[in-house]
């Protein structure tokens, strides 16, 4: 058999009968383990006319395998994940996103961390395609949210070849390796947009990729901003996490409530990303001793000797900590733990 | 039958091949990796002290990523590129 072209896709003799044909993607590991869209020609050309792009161009090569990610096999992916096709050029931005160097992909790709790839979509596009940054904006129920994030992930299965259980090492992985995907609650929030904070204008389209460990939520009836601070603090300090001993990057998003008892305590954003910085530090004794010599080895430049009686800061410093606000009526924000040795990139959806 | 896009991309091969043949390690110059995952530092100590007195290495030369899942800087890369006749890199979980 002669070799795959690099940059253009096979068609493949599939069964006409819809059962078996979910059975032949399974078999091939083609799936995230659930039934897919078949990718057709029909339905991948009616996707592929919502860009611009050509088909054959290479958006970038996805670690750990450098499989060539085509505008063309980015559509497919995006047809069997259920994407509508106008869905198609955020995939094409978070693709270019995530294989940014900052956002080591290859260690996200292939380490045994349950780290999942978060896509968060801002600006005007949010509201146009119905990505949910309101109520269970992180749960069931909104086709964006859900088929965003699954196509995400079968780009980084199929085009960057990280199978379970093979290239992708994962312990136990995570639910949010199905799908992590959500907007901000723009309208709701009292504070300057993620895209904006990060430089692009208020009526620009972006998504921004995060590695995110997991979501934890915290449950506070706090109507006091000192006291919001306080516990959001004290649950982002826990011996375990990646973020202390390798200066994280880690988020909270913020529910509507819990901004709004924060902005009428006066704190702007970065003033809650300086608070958190300063409160959440952690005693380096509270680590296993293996973690404190892995944290003496990571983080000495930055801090100098390293005791057990050292005050770990979570992140390099509070410009690290990142703050979405999202999600709907309720006294819940959730805290993101972070892979540790990723950094969030944000590019322009065009 | 129907036919469906396979949605895999194929994997470049590329063929490595080494720079160049060390051969006999006596005299030669040696660095580690250290990948910084527990224990590999005592693996590579164990293993320098093998080459330097069982084969005749003569200089090993070690340097320390910050974390696992991070590569090395290019500066560690030049260094070692530059002085080292081989370079040792590995997991020591």
């Amino acid at each position: 058999m002669s070799a795959a072209p690099l940059t253009r896709a096979m068609l493949v003799e599939a069964p006409d009968d819809l059962d078996e044909l979910i059975e032949f993607f399974h078999a091939r590991r083609w799936s995230d383990g659930l039934p897919i869209v078949p990718p057709t020609r029909e339905r991948v050309e009616r996707m592929l006319s919502c860009t611009t792009r050509k088909p054959d161009e290479v958006v970038a090569n996805v670690a750990p395998g450098f499989g060539a990610a085509t505008v063309e096999r980015i559509a497919i992916n995006a047809v069997m994940a259920g994407c509508r096709a106008d869905y198609l050029p955020v995939l094409i931005a978070a693709t270019e996103a995530m294989t940014a160097k900052e956002f080591n992909l290859q260690g996200i790709q292939a380490t045994t961390n349950p780290v999942a790839v978060w896509l968060v979509v801002n600006g005007p596009i949010a509201e146009q395609l119905g990505v949910n940054g309101g109520m269970n904006c992180l749960g069931q129920g909104t086709v964006a949210n859900a088929t965003l994030g699954r196509a995400l992930r079968l780009i980084l299965q199929n085009l960057g070849g990280a199978i379970p259980g093979e290239m992708d090492r994962a312990t136990h992985g995570q639910p949010g390796k199905f799908s992590f995907c959500c907007a901000e609650n723009e309208a709701q929030s009292p504070w300057e947009a993620l895209h904006v904070e990060r430089g692009f204008k208020r009526d620009q389209s972006t998504v921004t990729v995060i590695g995110a460990a997991g979501t934890h939520n915290m449950n506070t009836h706090a109507k006091d901003a000192d006291d919001l601070i306080r516990v959001i603090a004290d649950t982002m300090a826990f011996p375990t996490s990646n973020d202390y001993w390798i200066a994280g990057e880690p988020w909270i998003i913020v529910s509507p409530e819990h901004a709004e008892v924060l902005h009428a305590g006066g704190l702007s954003k970065a003033d809650v990303k300086r608070r958190l910085w300063e409160a959440s530090k952690m005693s380096a004794g509270r680590m296993a001793k293996i973690e404190l010599a892995r944290t003496q080895t990571a983080r000495s430049e930055e801090l100098g000797p390293i005791t057990t009686n050292t005050l770990l800061p979570v992140s390099r410093g509070p410009e690290d900590v990142g703050i979405l606000v999202a999600g709907g009526p309720g006294t819940h924000s959730v805290y993101v733990a972070s892979f540790g040795d990723a950094r969030a990139v944000t590019r322009e959806i065009v | 039958m129907t036919q469906v896009y396979d949605p895999t991309a194929p994997i470049p091969e590329v063929i490595q091949n080494l720079r160049r043949s060390v051969g006999d390690l006596t005299g030669k110059v040696v660095g580690f990796i250290d990948n910084a995952k527990p224990n590999f530092n005592l693996l590579a100590d164990d293993i320098a002290e093998l080459l330097t007195s069982r084969y005749g290495v003569k200089t090993i030369i070690k340097r320390a990523k910050r974390g696992a899942s991070m590569p090395a800087t290019e500066q560690v890369i030049d260094e070692l590129a530059a002085q080292c006749d081989l370079v040792v890199t590995g997991s020591g979980d």
